[in-house]
């Protein structure tokens, strides 16, 4: 017998000890599309919710190189509020969605005061004399302080923002990285903190800090991942500068130094101005693959688009003795996306598969609605396909299996697809051929809204 | 009279090059591609090659590696637009490296000297 079960509950209300209903959310946070913001605000809500360690507040300092700095203070600012929002976490049902729910509208309206409050707080984790609650990051331990106020160490401008005498300094850490720290106390309940408390709130600590640092980490990625990107721009364009400068460069300094029979003369400032417009393609195509992204998405008649980009006729006569066949379902729902631009990225795509593809071959476009969001559209042909190592590299830039391509083609459909909220697919197999996959979000549903 | 091998795929260049270095006085050949490289090599006796790189088919690197295989003492020359290949330690078998450009003064003075030596 097998037994399918889901790999984290939506809800943890239940009779589970709250370690685990703790532990339960934060993982179930980490593997949701929420920002790293969310994420924390998460963490935030696990150690202040009735159900979680039941904190009253948890106040998050970040490191910025080596600065400590003050960053969100959740919790309510009264007694009242207090019991208000207990009552609302309390409430059988209640799952993580609706408690960070709660929360993020609770930062903006309720207690967007008390995290303007520590913005100010900024601690240099180089300086030797560090105060509390620094100095519980920058030693990497957890500090529980009572009776705050008459402890020379604790800082008293913290003190007095905090106004409780009894907290505890979770840092947040990452291999040897000091990624923050979180500062939690009983304000309204006035609840002394316990062993357990701590202990429970020094595995959150870890789980936030290798949190905050598989994020950092990821951001330095996609950093590198730009720069490289980048780095091989500038090496292409400088190739495809090069050759029509070099011809260009030859020829006039040819027809300068004198000598020259007058049918070459013509024939230079020909290949010359064959040259200089291969130089303006190129500027032409840079230009309009770096905008890609910026025009705005809408709904548009995804139909009219595909006829138009399947009848153009320029592609009878690059495709002559293959067969171009559309398909489209009726009736189509709207995209969104920019007519223009998807109309060229589909041009692309047919352009490829008439490239790929022998006399006899055939060319086929699709269009059908895939479900109540999304419509797909298919550009499959009986070409000479690829082998996944080419197939995998198709949407890094520059790369070309062409003898004159620049390698923009493929991402230029990507942008454009992305831009609209889409994405594009691709299956290959050498010698039976390629097929794209172009799904539109249709834009059904906001005609509905509006 | 020095021959000369020329090997770029764009056409455009090709005659170029063989317009202004007959002008210089060398008999000039020109092949598009390694393949068409290889073939005139093995049927004609050549005192230089002047190599692009990035061809289609098989690139410049692989020619120079031919080459070697035929003849270790024919003078090659890379020409190319990427300066970025001088660190393929394959490039280093190349007797000068030189980057397209727009005037051909560089490219005319290395032949030369190596025609010379």
């Amino acid at each position: 017998m097998i037994e399918r079960i889901a790999f984290l509950a939506p809800d943890f209300q239940s009779k589970e000890p709250r370690e685990l209903a703790l532990l339960s959310i934060i993982s179930q946070s980490f593997i949701q599309p929420f920002s790293i913001e969310d994420n924390l605000l998460v963490i935030l809500t696990a150690l202040t919710s009735g159900s979680g360690v039941g904190f009253n507040r948890a106040m998050l300092f970040r490191t910025d190189r080596d600065k400590l700095k003050g960053e969100a203070w959740l919790g309510p600012r009264t007694a009242e509020e207090a019991k208000a929002i207990w009552d609302v976490l309390s409430t059988p049902g209640i799952g993580y969605v609706e408690i960070i729910e709660h929360n993020r509208w609770l930062m903006t309206k309720l207690s967007d005061s008390l995290s303007r409050s520590i913005k100010p707080l900024s601690y240099s984790l180089a300086q030797d004399n560090l105060t509390i609650p620094a100095t519980s990051a920058a030693r990497k331990e957890m500090l529980l302080v009572r009776n705050a106020r008459q402890e020379p160490l604790v800082d008293p401008r913290f003190l007095e923002i905090l106004g409780v005498e009894e907290f505890l300094c979770v840092p947040l850490l990452a291999e040897d990285r000091i990624m923050g720290l979180i500062v939690l106390d009983n304000a309204f309940s006035r609840q002394p903190i316990e062993p357990k408390d701590v202990k429970l709130a020094s595995l959150c600590g870890l789980m936030a800090g290798n949190y905050m640092y598989a994020a950092w980490l990821h951001n330095q990625m996609i950093e590198m991942e730009r720069l490289a990107a980048l780095g091989e721009m500038a090496v292409f364009i400088t190739h495809q500068l090069r050759n029509p400068l070099t011809a260009i460069g030859g020829f006039t300094d040819q027809l300068l130094n004198g000598g020259v029979e007058e049918t070459k003369k013509r024939r230079n400032l020909e290949i010359i101005q064959r040259e200089i417009r291969r130089l303006e393609d190129v500027v032409t195509k840079l230009a309009r693959f770096l905008k890609a992204d910026i025009r705005q998405a809408a709904p548009f008649d995804l139909k009219a688009a595909l006829l138009a980009a399947v009848r153009n006729p320029d592609l009878g006569r690059k495709g002559a003795g293959i067969e171009i066949v559309a398909d489209i379902e009726e009736p189509l729902p709207k995209a969104v996306g920019d007519p223009t631009y998807v109309g060229e990225a589909i041009r692309n795509l047919i352009d490829n598969a008439l490239e790929a593809t022998d006399k006899d071959g055939r060319i086929l476009v699709t269009a059908r609605r895939q479900d109540q969001s999304w419509a797909v559209v298919t550009v499959e042909d009986t070409g000479k396909g690829m082998p996944a190592s080419v197939r995998d590299k198709l949407f890094t830039p520059f790369f070309s299996t062409k003898d004159k391509g620049m390698g923009l083609g493929l991402l230029f459909v990507k942008r454009v697809m992305e831009a609209g909220g889409g994405r594009v697919e691709v299956d290959s197999e050498p010698g039976r051929g390629t097929s794209f996959r172009l799904f539109f979000r249709t834009g059904d549903e906001r005609r509905e809204g509006a | 009279m020095k021959h000369i091998l020329i090997v770029d795929d764009e056409e455009t260049l090709c005659l170029l090059y063989k317009e202004e270095l007959s002008r210089e006085g060398y008999e000039v050949a020109t092949a598009g591609n390694a393949d068409e490289a290889l073939a005139l090599l093995k049927a004609e006796a050549f005192d230089l090659i002047v190599t692009d790189i990035r061809m289609p088919g098989r690139d410049g690197v692989e020619l120079i590696t031919d080459i070697m295989a035929l003849r270790k003492d024919i003078p090659i020359i890379i020409n190319t637009a990427y300066q970025s290949y001088k660190q393929d330690f394959m490039t280093w078998a190349a007797d000068a490296y030189v980057v397209k450009s727009s005037s051909l003064v560089e490219l005319k003075a290395k032949i030369r000297d190596l025609l010379d030596r």
